[in-house]
């Protein structure tokens, strides 16, 4: 409850995005960084390989990455496979 | 004394792209009940080659294990795979996704046709291999067992030919020896046997064709004792290599007794 008032307060500041995660849509904080993303999702920074919007972003890129509006981000991890 | 077997086969190594391996087992990480028995299989086949995959990390599964946390890659070598990829242009990103991870610069490169058969697109795996090759991987493709594509793929660069002994997860063995046979005669670079084998002495016929390794997944993984099949399987490779290089006795029509004639 405390949380939906939360997100209802940002949304009416205009700082929160709508973004896509592995084809999932998220509403996350304006400023927010793909580091920081990572971060917030708990995912080990140095198994994640990470795409926006088609693009490799490499790990020293990270944290220097501003996610936008629309964004479109691929977390993706070695999994097993023949 | 002779060698030892264990001799025998550290100075019978194989070479890709001026890497050097021991082991003609190449092993895949998918199907297994768990990551820790598929670890204990991994070391039980002494394989130094794992095929892994890239697929996305589900977001819902905060701290979780991840496959490489079970996989000693001071032991291995990674071979990615772009298995689910359908056409060349999808098969190159997860390339790139793969060589992004810092981890390695070899590929399994899948270009498949449809999802019923699992066969390859023989014409997007080589425009892939071409690409891949210009950009510095070490491509190693996944194939049927024509001679022809072989050849157009070690043409294109690659830096090994694959073909499947029968179709992927099939446990068919290997359908069409005559075909590997040619593929052998004809190209130069390392041919494995990969997908379809489902026993040891499947194994074993496809080293003692020549093929320089087999590369197996479903095999072990779906076995019904897997740990046991993993340590069947590393002797069966290395079996079929020493009886490929002993040099079988040919086959006759007619008995040829083992014991001197009787002579009293």
């Amino acid at each position: 409850m405390v949380k939906d008032v939360r997100l209802v307060l940002i949304r009416k500041r205009g700082v929160l995005l709508k973004l896509f995660v592995n084809g999932e849509p998220k509403e996350l904080e304006s400023g927010l960084s793909l580091e920081g993303l990572i971060l917030h999702l708990g995912i080990k920074k140095e198994a994640v390989v990470a795409e926006v919007n088609r693009e490799i972003i490499q790990p020293d890129k990270r944290a220097g990455l501003s996610l936008q509006e629309g964004d479109q981000i691929e977390l993706i991890q070695f999994v097993g496979g023949g | 004394m002779g060698e030892t077997l264990e001799q025998l086969v550290q100075k019978d190594p194989w070479q890709i792209n001026g890497k050097t391996f021991t082991s003609r087992l190449l092993v895949g990480t998918g199907k297994y009940p768990t990551n820790e028995l598929m670890a204990q299989c991994l070391e039980a086949s002494g394989t130094q080659i794992v095929t892994v995959a890239l697929r996305r990390i589900p977001l819902d599964k905060k701290g979780e294990k991840n496959l490489l946390d079970f996989i000693d890659l001071k032991k291995v070598t990674l071979l990615p795979n772009t298995a689910g990829c359908f056409n060349a242009e999808e098969a190159i990103r997860v390339a790139h996704l793969s060589r992004a991870s810092g981890i390695s610069d070899f590929i399994k490169l899948e270009v498949l046709f449809d999802e019923q058969t699992l066969l390859p697109d023989p014409l997007a795996t080589l425009e892939a291999t071409k690409i891949l090759v210009k950009e510095g991987f070490t491509v190693m493709c996944y194939t049927s067992d024509d001679p022809v594509m072989a050849q157009k793929l070690e043409q294109a660069g690659a830096h090994a030919v694959m073909p499947a002994g029968s179709p992927i997860g099939s446990g068919q063995g290997v359908l069409n020896p005559n075909n590997i046979r040619i593929i052998l005669e004809k190209v130069k670079c390392p041919v494995l046997v990969d997908a379809g084998v489902g026993s040891a002495s499947d194994v074993a016929v496809a080293m003692e064709l020549g093929v320089v390794a087999v590369l197996l997944n479903t095999a072990i993984a779906h076995a019904k004792d897997p740990l046991r099949m993993a340590y069947a399987m590393k002797n069966a490779t290395e079996a079929g290599r020493l009886s490929y290089l002993a040099g079988r006795i040919p086959k006759k029509l007619y008995a040829q007794a083992s014991t001197p004639p009787k002579d009293f």
